[in-house]
């Protein structure tokens, strides 16, 4: 046991770098180029003045698209219902002369 | 909403002779179990027009007819009762339907069913410029108002459509119609 220990106590021991290690670290620290996070990216690309206006366009062309589509959906939803209120007023209408027609051959069977 | 209620409808505008009707039958609508408002102008009409099928017979019929109109104004209560309404009021009604405007076309009263059909028409350069029906039965009054020209090959044909089906008039007379006997020598 105590062997075991005296290993151990080695192994886990403090070292002492090696001459120069310390400006060795620093330099390879500057070295590295920074990491650049991904908004910084992104961001970065829209400084570039046509990739902006590609953007604004591309965004106001699916607005307008958008727009437009919900536009004919409500068209279409008027029609339909004027057509809809439109066949009923002639079925009553249809209706009515059909009970006036009716009651005149009645009278004139008689 | 009450304000618009107690308003004047007005049918048949745009030079037509306007026909008013009176406040206490729009008033109607709140008495009626079923109510029946259809008010279409020649832009409601047109928008309507466009949405109509050539396939269906009904909505071909239709398209052909809606195309010389302006406004087809339908007013329609049904009662759980009799006595609901004012006659005075459909009188009223009726009374603007005067010559030389308009004249009345057709006219049916059963006293047994209590029912009063009047059918007028509005005549301008020898065409039909207006159709209006005022049926009034014990427990539903209609009221149809159509402005515009109306083919009258087409409004013969107009009882008998849309889902009405035509009445076999015709052969029920032959059938009723005596034989006409042959003369003894």
């Amino acid at each position: 046991m105590s062997r075991l220990e005296d290993d151990l106590r080695q192994a886990l021991s403090r070292q002492e770098p090696s001459d120069g290690f310390a400006d060795r670290v620093l330099a390879r620290v500057q070295a590295e180029p920074p990491r650049v996070s991904l908004w910084e990216r992104l961001s970065g690309l829209f400084r570039m003045p046509a990739l902006r206006l590609a953007t604004v366009a591309a965004l106001c062309m699916v607005l307008a698209i958008g727009i437009g589509f919900e536009q004919q959906r409500r068209s279409r939803e008027q029609g339909e219902a004027a057509k809809q209120k439109l066949m009923l007023a002639l079925r009553i209408t249809s209706s009515k002369l059909q009970t006036a027609r009716t009651a005149v051959h009645s009278i004139s069977e008689e | 909403m009450k304000l618009l209620v107690c308003l004047l409808t007005v049918f048949g505008l745009a030079g037509a002779q306007e026909i008013k009707l009176p406040p206490s039958i729009e008033k109607l609508a709140d008495k009626a179990d079923e109510v029946v408002d259809v008010t279409l102008d020649a832009n409601m009409l047109g928008v309507a027009a466009k949405f109509l099928s050539e396939g269906n017979q009904d909505e071909a019929t239709a398209k052909k007819l809606v195309s010389g109109l302006k406004g087809i104004y339908v007013r329609s209560f049904e009662f759980s009762k009799e006595g609901e309404y004012s006659v005075a009021d459909v009188d009223a009604l009726r009374a603007q339907y005067q010559p030389p405007v308009w004249s009345r076309m057709v006219g049916v009263r059963s006293k047994k069913s209590g029912e009063h059909t009047d059918v007028f028409i509005r005549q301008a350069n020898g065409n039909i410029a207006g159709l209006a029906v005022i049926a009034a039965e014990p427990r539903e009054l209609t009221i149809v108002h159509i402005s515009g020209n109306i083919d009258p090959e087409q409004l013969q044909h107009l009882g008998g459509e849309f889902g009405i089906p035509k009445l076999e008039l015709e052969k029920k007379k032959q059938a009723t119609t005596p034989e006409a006997k042959p003369q003894a020598k």
